[in-house]
């Protein structure tokens, strides 16, 4: 009784309680270092006093366990609805450009890996790292219960495991918020590499040192843990300030049969478009250099639609037919293709030419809004899809098209080694009226000679393009549909109040 | 007519032992700190409800997979909600089972007489881990096709078994469609047994220790 009056006395005015404990403890015949059956006795007889003040099973425990599932379920519907699950492109074994990342939850030990990795001499034997320090970590972890024997369980007699796990603890969310950051620079520069690995092996390892060396010392290991963890918190702040902005590369995913079968078409209009013409008809292709009268089967043939399955599809687009000239367009045989966006040209060739297959209606809307008597296109609403149909798959960089470029309005103003005749305001001879119009633009300095072929090389357009064209050059080229409105000569009907 | 069908229940149950085993039992003063092991099962199971919808018309197979899914999202009747809940689940259950497993720790739960139980809750944190790991190849798109490739590559560094713990993973050096029907078929057959298994000894162990309260000074 006397010891324990002493030792409040003493509590009162000492921040940190240990080794009043201990002295307490001592009194009882008590070492408080391995478990007796004595300490098992009187843990029993604590806990049942702890139930004789505490509560019952149902309806109180089990009440607050219903609350919090419920709130849980709540919050997945929410999560379900209003966030959703990204739409992802389909697996694509030969992209070699993806940057792989794993799951979120193992972010932290991909990034431990990277910074590892950097270390001089022992960065290079990497199962250190994959293996031995993530397998001796969990079996730490598993073997507490019998590392930690001491029979204390409050807060105050634990300074020591609850420093090294606090530490642990903050480390893994760390590593997990900087594992977006580069460890080396666009520029070369390893600073924040180093602040990373300062903070995810230095700092940690240093502290745990430390806690050895100090473990008789409760205060001191307060102090080294708190200051740790508030120069790791600081210092991954800072990465995280100073890291560049990160690139969101916006991958377009076609989730809907409508939307495959429009990206099937771009995509086509792109690629397939010079030789095979925009709706698959081509035989003999024309105006592609290299393979100038080369004979083709019309892929938008019953033929080939029946006979050829969608792999089989895939397959040729992918790996093309070298002999007969066409090239690979699969990223595998070095291609510009993905497995989705191949998957999306297959489905826009099935939908749009297979007659086992029904074309849902949204599909089959105009290529551009009908053009009212005296209306004037603009870019945006007509030229653009008209120019990505028919125009973009040849007159785009890397092909043989008198530098003439149609990715932008810019460009398709202003670039070509004709630029200057190709599109004039209001003059029906620009070259660009003229040659869409079946006729060839001839070389001035030797008449026999062409300058310019007729455009798209293979057919016509169709009339309601070319009159598209013509009305849009001859009005000065609008580019937004606001500006049109002013060029219209559409009597706007007049609202004449009436008496 | 009822009364003697929870008569004839009664004799062979046993409704009273059930009720002072199961539910009327004395607990310490608990906190909101306790419920996320309780948590953590209400997710196993929400997972496994809508897991088991999910296989109804998903397929394990390179060539059906990514659009078993793609129609799940779009074509089948709130499809998009069952998937979605399955989606956040997992990675709210491995939030949910990692702070359950601090706060043990923190509190000394995991002592005397409870060793046992943070044995077993060991195994079931790693085991949720495993359907984590599992159920993110299924969809088959680019991110579950490559944080696969890196995760089985890293545990290929092992030194000796390496390569025999890669090739197990993957059914060969290379994922195919072997890697997903495994992936597949640990996901909903081999683990969640294991789980289930793991959750029942759990179980067990809280019920019969109680839970345990949190340190005072005396402790």
């Amino acid at each position: 009784m006397r010891h324990d009056d002493l030792c409040h006395e003493v509590v009162s005015n000492l921040p940190t309680h240990g080794d009043c404990f201990v002295a307490r403890d001592a009194t009882r015949n008590d070492s408080g270092a391995i478990m007796d059956d004595e300490n098992k006795k009187q843990i029993n007889e604590r806990y049942e006093k702890h139930l004789e003040k505490g509560e019952r099973f149902w309806p109180d425990t089990i009440f607050r366990d219903l609350i919090m599932s419920l709130g849980i379920f709540t919050l997945l519907i929410l999560l379900a609805t209003f966030v959703g699950i990204p739409a992802e492109p389909k697996a694509d074994p030969s992209d070699t450009s993806y940057i792989p990342r794993p799951e979120w939850y193992f972010l932290f030990l991909f990034k431990f890996l990277a910074l590892y990795g950097q270390l001089p001499v022992i960065g290079k034997i990497e199962w250190l790292a994959t293996v031995l320090v993530p397998s001796v970590a969990l079996g730490v972890l598993t073997l507490i219960p019998f590392i930690e024997r001491s029979p204390r369980r409050h807060y105050s007699k634990r300074v020591l495991p609850i420093s090294i796990m606090t530490i642990m603890v903050v480390g893994i969310v760390l590593l997990t918020l900087m594992s977006e950051v580069p460890t080396v620079s666009e520029d070369g520069s390893t600073l924040l590499g180093t602040l990373q690995t300062v903070v995810g092996i230095f700092i940690p390892l240093t502290a745990y040192v430390l806690l050895f060396v100090f473990k008789n010392n409760t205060r001191l290991m307060l102090w080294t843990t708190g200051l740790a963890a508030v120069s790791m918190i600081f210092i991954s702040g800072t990465v995280l300030t100073l890291a560049p902005e990160k690139k969101t590369e916006e991958t377009e995913v076609a989730t809907t049969l409508v939307d495959q079968i429009f990206a099937g078409q771009d995509l086509y209009s792109v690629h397939c478009t010079e030789c095979h013409g925009d709706d698959g008809s081509i035989a003999v292709i024309e105006g592609v250099e290299g393979l100038e009268g080369e004979k083709i089967t019309p892929i938008h043939s019953r033929d080939v639609l029946y006979t050829i399955t969608d792999s089989a599809m895939l397959e040729v687009i992918a790996y093309g037919r070298p002999n007969a000239g066409m090239p690979p367009f699969g990223k595998t045989y070095g291609g510009e293709l993905s497995r989705s966006e191949m998957d999306y040209i297959v489905v826009f060739m099935r939908y749009m030419w297979d007659d086992r297959f029904e074309v849902p209606q949204e599909a089959l809307k105009p290529l551009f809004p009908p053009l009212a008597e005296g209306e004037v296109p603009s870019y945006n609403v007509h030229i653009l899809p008209i120019v990505k149909r028919y125009c973009i798959s040849c007159h785009r960089p890397g092909k043989d098209n008198n530098n003439y470029l149609m990715t932008t309005y810019e460009e398709i103003l202003t670039t070509g080694d004709n630029a200057a005749n190709n599109i004039i305001a209001g003059d029906e001879n620009s070259y660009f009226l003229q040659v869409i119009q079946e006729q060839p633009i001839m070389n001035p300095e030797n008449p026999e000679e062409e300058l310019i072929g007729v455009m798209p090389p293979t057919r016509p357009l169709k009339p309601n393009v070319v009159d598209a064209f013509l009305r849009w050059i001859m009005n000065g080229m609008p580019r937004t549909a606001a500006e049109t409105g002013a060029l219209s000569t559409t009597p706007t009907p007049e609202v004449t109040p009436t008496p | 007519m009822w009364k003697n069908i929870y008569l004839w229940l009664d004799e062979r149950i046993g409704f009273n032992d059930l009720n002072k085993n199961l539910l009327d039992r004395p607990e310490p003063k608990t906190t909101w700190w306790n419920t996320l092991g309780s948590a953590s099962l209400f997710l196993f199971v929400l997972q496994g409800l809508t897991g088991i919808f999910l296989t109804v018309y998903y397929t394990p197979s390179p060539d059906h997979a990514y659009d078993s899914v793609q129609y799940i999202m779009e074509g089948v009747a709130f499809g998009w909600l069952i998937r979605g809940i399955h989606h956040w689940g997992a990675t709210l259950m491995v939030i949910l089972v990692f702070i359950h497993m601090l706060r043990v720790f923190y509190t000394a739960s995991f002592k005397y007489p409870r060793e046992l139980t943070w044995l077993i809750g060991i195994g079931l944190f790693l085991t949720t881990l495993g359907m984590g790991f599992t159920g993110y190849l299924l969809p088959w798109n680019q991110k579950a096709f490559w944080a696969t490739t890196v995760g089985t590559q890293i545990a290929g560094t092992a030194p000796y078994i390496g390569e025999f713990i890669l090739k197990a993973l993957r059914g060969g050096p290379d994922l195919s469609a072997l890697t997903l029907q495994r992936f597949f078929s640990a996901h909903i057959w081999m683990i969640p047994a294991a789980l289930a298994g793991l959750i029942g000894v759990h179980l067990f162990l809280i019920i019969k220790h109680g839970e345990s309260h949190f340190p005072t000074k005396d402790d």
